[in-house]
């Protein structure tokens, strides 16, 4: 028992340590930087999205509307980037869809990447039947388009919250995940400290969360990095089709307001703004993402030192 | 799959991938250059362009429940009768007169013009009667309208006599509304889905791809997911004829269907030229553009329509007739109208449209017309004391003033009214009703109603309210209701009042049912007028339904190749437009 | 394992799979609520006919059964019946189909070469300034969101500039004229096709690039490669004859799964554009709760991704000869 103590607190230094690294690497790297100060910006956006409703009433992102405005109008003092075909105003929606955005992103990946990790060192570490069939699981969901599914869901179920959303975006995006995971357990269950761990008796739950979940944390913070991408895509062309949450202001659900109450080209002011967000907002994840790919596989960081 | 790590070379030389590239991009650039020359085609003859919202889903009559469909078939199955497009009475179209109504034997009989199908056979009474034979044997939705008609018989290929069972009001302007079928063409169809498992489905789903026509275009070719092209039918029977003082033509040589998803997408394809009339409603959004246009016209045709709010008077809270009656005088209809449809539209005050002037009743008292907010809050706050509700901090002070954030409404027997929901259709369905559903809330809460507005995609929305028949308040509307006044018995009688029946509202009134039930069997046109008439005074009186806004129907159309478009109630997308059409001065 | 049972084991695990997928998508869509006759508002139906109707579209037999149908048919190739066009669903299918495969597969294709082309170019100058700004352009375009982008299209080039055609696949006009030739009708297809295809371009060809360029570093610190530069051999001899071919592995097996989902993200491409595949009729069907059109659609989708994957597993092995199975 005592062992293992040790073991852990030596364990755990190290690899806090090992993050702090990554973390100073990180903000050197280009990508990781340009990555870095994107999301900050959009993080300030999503922040501030509580502001104009306090103004008035009128900055409302879903109910205000201007009382001297019923159609679409452009920029103006008073709508920074103009209304909507109701007079709603586009700045505040832009802002309210940041934080959507967020939400959705990092609760969708953080929720796949928990779901993967787990099933990943369980079917890494348990191996035999277990992984069996816990890696057919994920070969099955893993050819379901994760759009198309929760698309359908969103048609049968007449209408789903944005947080079943979330839930089903995590359900279909966690065996990319574990595959990896589990790849990365199969070598680490042969590695000393295992072993050594096991000899000292730590029961199965103590080895699997002490000693194999700080080993592939930065892999899991990778592939979460990856996974906020894809949820919000998937979020967002949900919204698009017409199958969000419709009482909640996103990025998406703005674009299909433009596009099915016909604004399309008479209003460029309205059609930019929620793309070019989705757009930046996805490329700064990915721009991390990427950044910490390099900075974790060693083979690639090796030559980008070189 | 095991990596060997064997060092190997390359296979294909560089200039076989260099010579692929290349290929790929004289390929594209040819093209681009070759396809826009292609672009930009001009339209020969006298082809009229029509822009559908959606592709049809089918040219089976029996399947065919969406607009487009619909609209296509409208043009080739014509019925006995039509609707004079100024005066909305009947007129001899398929038929040669009126019908006669024998009172004593209960029967009607009805002359048939000279008519051919467009593959030159005639067009007979065995056609007339194979059709009504078919609706009854299978049952097709329609079905009930011919449940008083005990049998059809055919004296001469000219004569068709329908012998009722009892007297009933809507047999001309209901029942007898159907597309005549070619009895040659559909009794095979009609023999093989008879020993289906399901007839009726089976009949449902002939592809009807090539119909037999008795209007005045006959589909050529049916492209899916591109187009529908309609020629003229050699033997349509109106050609030159004069009816209703119109002479018929068609003068326009064929008829060619385009779909465009969006409106947007439409309404550039109608300012390029490349379509002449787009038979869809147009969101008052597009006018401003449309108008600036000198070849594009708009017109506006007042709509058969009913937006209204309907409450759920099986439950509380809505079972109040009070607390209804305090929502209407909260909703100002004249702000939806004036904010929402930007003035196109008007205020609706009876369950019957105001343009259906035959069974409109103009005498309903009209609530809370023309008031202010602050009339509109003292008013409803009288109903609701008088009928028992109180609250915490009242919205009236003692000296009649209105205070700015009133407590919550107690119900008469003292407990905090529970929060409701009105459920609406989602903004990107129709922006109008999602919206209105948002101000009623607010409107409703300056009186201390708990409300919550709460768009909902529409085929859930209509399983809620319709079929599960959980809910409060719904706002919806009906875009194409009957000219006949026969659905307020749908509507309103205590019998439709079950899951998937039309009275969703659970509406209960022994007087209205008896009026309704009356009203179907008056063959009197003005004795029938007051029963309907006492009809919308009871439910403007209980408001289990209350009727919003009519907004105006807004089409446009192109004037430089096309005129003669006859405006009708529901839009120029008429029988007799397409008849009358033709091809403009100077037109290309 | 030999080549002929790693298939024969793969197939074998692809169709249990897809059995599960589909007795689960056919429960989900059985026991959703909503059906289709909830979109037919029509205050003229009495409750009796709705009735009537309900129970000829058999959607009042118990789940078990209709499932028992369900299977029996579909061993028999049947697929069902579209509520909404009263046709086969098999039929529609087979019409959609191929307007999607030509719009995708021609896009993608286009894209890979271009994106490889590129990619393995601007691998040999890593480090430098044109890597670097094409690099970044094509995270910019790998992460373009899909229906804005295509947005743009149409605003650009069907509004702005007035060149392109706004909607659909082909120019009715043309079509319905007795003298029109082949090459005529090819090209209008082609016009019609430039903007979708552009749009999937851009998308599809930053991501290639972005794969190309990695696997070209990976490859470049290959034993073989550092022996091809100590042959002698000039640099773009050991750039496309050595390191390419060898680079390209990820690509096809991108290709290839990109092409398998591309019916995923055609739903967005074709609603936009009004091309009439098969992912606008799934959302369609989706949408007018249309369930044997939407299974239908579903199925053949996870099918081709199936078999996508397989392919692309096999095919690795042809064009690697390292890989055994």
């Amino acid at each position: 028992m005592k062992n293992t103590e040790i073991a852990m607190t030596r364990n755990r230094p190290y690899w806090r340590q090992a993050l702090d690294e990554n973390w100073r690497r990180l903000r050197r790297n280009p990508t990781g930087r340009s990555g870095l100060i994107l999301l900050l910006i959009f993080a300030l956006m999503a922040a501030s999205s509580f502001i104009p409703p306090l103004i008035s009433p009128i900055y409302n992102p879903m109910h205000g509307v201007d009382p001297h405005i019923s159609h679409t109008t452009g920029p103006s003092l008073r709508h920074w980037l103009g209304t909507d075909f109701i007079g709603r105003d586009i700045f505040s929606q832009l802002l309210a869809g940041a934080r959507v955005a967020f939400m959705v992103g990092i609760t969708a990946a953080f929720m796949s990447v928990v779901l993967g990790v787990a099933i990943g060192i369980l079917a890494g570490y348990a191996g035999g039947w277990a992984d069996t069939v816990l890696m057919r699981l994920a070969d099955m969901i893993m050819v379901m388009p994760t759009l198309l599914v929760v698309l359908m869901a969103a048609a049968l179920f007449g209408q789903l919250s944005i947080w079943t959303i979330v839930a089903m975006i995590a359900l279909f995006r966690w065996p990319g995940v574990s595959r990896v995971i589990r790849a990365r357990i199969l070598s680490l269950k042969q590695r000393p400290f295992i072993e050594a761990a096991r000899i000292a008796g730590a029961s199965h739950l103590r080895i699997m969360t002490r000693h194999l979940l700080p080993n592939v944390l930065p892999l899991a913070l990778l592939y979460m990095t990856f996974r906020v991408t894809s949820a919000i895509i998937i979020e967002a062309a949900l919204a698009f089709l017409g199958f969000g949450d419709p009482t909640t202001v996103s990025w998406g659900m703005m674009l299909q307001w433009v596009w099915k109450t016909g604004h399309m080209f008479q209003a460029p002011y309205w059609l930019l703004p929620p793309g070019i967000c989705i757009s930046l907002l996805t490329l700064s994840f990915y721009m991390l993402a990427r950044a910490m790919d390099e900075i974790l596989d060693p083979r690639l960081r090796r030559r980008g030192e070189s | 799959m095991k990596k060997r790590s064997a060092s190997t070379t390359g296979t294909r030389s560089k200039r076989r991938f260099c010579w692929q590239q290349r290929a790929a991009c004289v390929i594209l650039a040819m093209l681009i250059t070759a396809a826009l020359a292609a672009g930009c085609r001009k339209v020969e003859g006298r082809l009229l362009r029509v822009g559908l919202a959606s592709e049809p889903k089918t040219l089976n009559v029996w399947l065919a429940s969406d607009a487009s469909s619909r609209a296509v078939l409208r043009l080739v199955y014509h019925c006995l009768y039509e609707r004079d497009p100024e005066t909305l009475a009947f007129v001899p179209w398929l038929a040669e007169s009126l019908p006669v109504y024998d009172p004593a034997g209960k029967t009607y009989t009805i002359r048939l013009r000279q008519a051919r199908w467009s593959d030159g056979r005639p067009l007979t009474s065995a056609d007339v009667a194979f059709t009504v034979r078919l609706i009854k044997e299978f049952k097709t939705p329609g079905c009930s309208r011919w449940k008083y008609v005990l049998r059809v018989e055919t004296p001469d290929p000219h004569t068709v006599v329908f012998r009722l069972k009892k007297n009933f009001a809507t047999f001309l302007s209901r029942t007898l509304q159907i597309s005549i079928l070619p009895a040659h063409k559909w009794k095979s169809v009609a023999n093989a889905a008879r020993h289906a498992q399901k007839p009726l489905a089976a009949l449902m789903r002939f592809k009807n791809e090539a119909p037999v026509s008795s209007g005045p275009f006959v589909v050529r070719q049916w492209r899916k997911g591109a187009y529908v092209y309609l020629t003229r039918n050699p033997y349509f029977f109106g050609k030159d004829k004069t009816i209703a003082g119109r002479r018929l033509g068609p003068s326009i040589d064929g008829v060619l269907f385009k779909f465009y998803g969006t409106t947007d997408v439409a309404m550039l394809a109608l300012r390029k030229g490349e379509m002449d009339m787009y038979w869809h409603h147009i969101q008052p959004g597009y006018m401003s553009v449309l108008q600036k246009n000198p070849h594009i016209r708009i017109v506006n045709s007042p709509k058969s329509a009913i937006y209204f709010m309907g409450f759920n008077t099986r439950r509380p809270p809505f079972d109040d007739v009070a607390l209804r009656k305090a929502v209407e005088v909260l909703v100002d209809k004249q702000f939806i109208v004036k904010r929402l449809l930007q003035g196109r539209g008007s205020e609706m005050w009876s369950v019957i449209p105001e343009g259906n002037k035959r069974w409109y009743n103009p005498g309903l008292p009209r609530p809370g017309q023309g008031l202010n907010r602050k009339q509109r809050i003292k008013l409803a706050f009288r109903i609701l004391s008088s009928a028992g509700y109180s609250w915490k901090k009242p919205p009236l002070d003692a000296t009649g003033r209105i205070t700015s954030r009133p407590g919550e409404l107690l119900t008469p027997d003292a407990k905090p009214m529970a929060p409701f929901t009105i459920l609406t259709p989602p903004a990107d369905y129709d922006p109008a009703r999602a919206i209105s559903g948002t101000m009623i809330q607010e409107w409703l809460r300056e009186i201390g109603m708990p409300a919550m507005a709460r768009p909902m995609e529409f085929g859930a929305l209509i399983q809620q309210v319709k079929v599960r028949r959980n809910f409060d308040a719904f706002i919806l509307g009906y875009g194409r209701l009957p000219l006949d006044p026969d659905y307020l018995r749908s509507f309103f009688h205590s019998r439709n009042d079950r899951p998937r029946g039309w009275n969703i509202s659970g509406y209960h009134n022994p007087e209205f049912d008896r009026l309704a039930t009356a009203a179907q069997r008056e063959m009197d046109p003005e004795k029938r007028r007051r029963l309907v008439f006492a009809m919308q005074a009871i439910i403007a009186a209980d408001v289990p339904y209350l009727p919003l806004y009519l907004p105006t129907l807004n089409e446009a159309v192109r004037t430089d190749r096309f005129t003669g478009w006859v405006p009708m109630l529901d839009g120029i997308g008429n029988r007799w437009s397409f008849c009358l059409l033709k091809a403009a001065k100077g037109g290309k | 394992m030999s080549l002929k049972r790693y298939i024969i084991r793969r197939l074998a695990e692809m169709a249990i799979i897809f059995w599960i997928i589909q007795t689960v998508l056919f429960f989900l869509f059985h026991l959703a609520p909503g059906d289709p006759l909830s979109r037919m508002v029509d205050p003229g139906m009495t409750h009796e006919e709705e009735m009537i109707l309900t129970e000829q579209l058999g959607l009042r037999e118990p789940v078990g059964t209709q499932y028992l149908y369900f299977l029996g048919n579909f061993f028999r190739g049947r697929f069902g019946i579209s509520f909404h066009y009263g046709r086969p669903v098999a039929r529609i299918i087979a019409q959609r189909l191929p307007n999607t495969i030509l719009l995708f597969t021609t896009a993608v294709i286009l894209s890979a070469l271009a994106g490889t082309w590129l990619g393995k170019l601007i691998s040999w100058r890593k480090e430098n300034r044109t890597d670097k700004i094409i690099t970044v352009g094509a995270l910019v375009c790998h992460t373009l969101f899909l229906p804005w982008i295509a947005m743009l299209m149409l605003w650009f080039g069907a509004f702005k500039l007035g060149w392109f055609p706004v909607t659909g696949m082909i120019s009715p006009e043309l079509w319905i004229l007795p003298q029109a030739t082949a090459p005529e009708k090819a090209l209008d297809i082609a016009w019609h096709m430039i903007l979708p295809m552009a749009t999937l371009f851009l998308i599809h060809f930053g991501s290639y690039l972005l794969i190309m360029r990695s696997s070209m570093l990976e490859t470049l610190t290959e034993d073989y490669i550092f022996t091809a530069r100590a042959k002698g051999l000039p640099e773009n001899v050991i750039r496309d004859r050595h390191a390419a071919p060898n680079a390209r592995l990820p690509v096809v097996t991108s290709v290839g799964l990109s092409l398998a989902f591309s019916i995923n993200g055609g739903a967005l491409t074709e609603t936009v554009f009004s091309w009439p595949g098969i992912g606008r009729e799934l959302v369609f069907a989706v949408s007018n709760n249309d369930y044997p059109l939407a299974l239908g659609c579903f199925l053949l989708i996870a099918a081709v991704v199936l078999a996508a994957n397989l392919v692309v597993d096999v095919l690795y092995g042809y064009l690697d000869p390292r890989i055994r199975y």
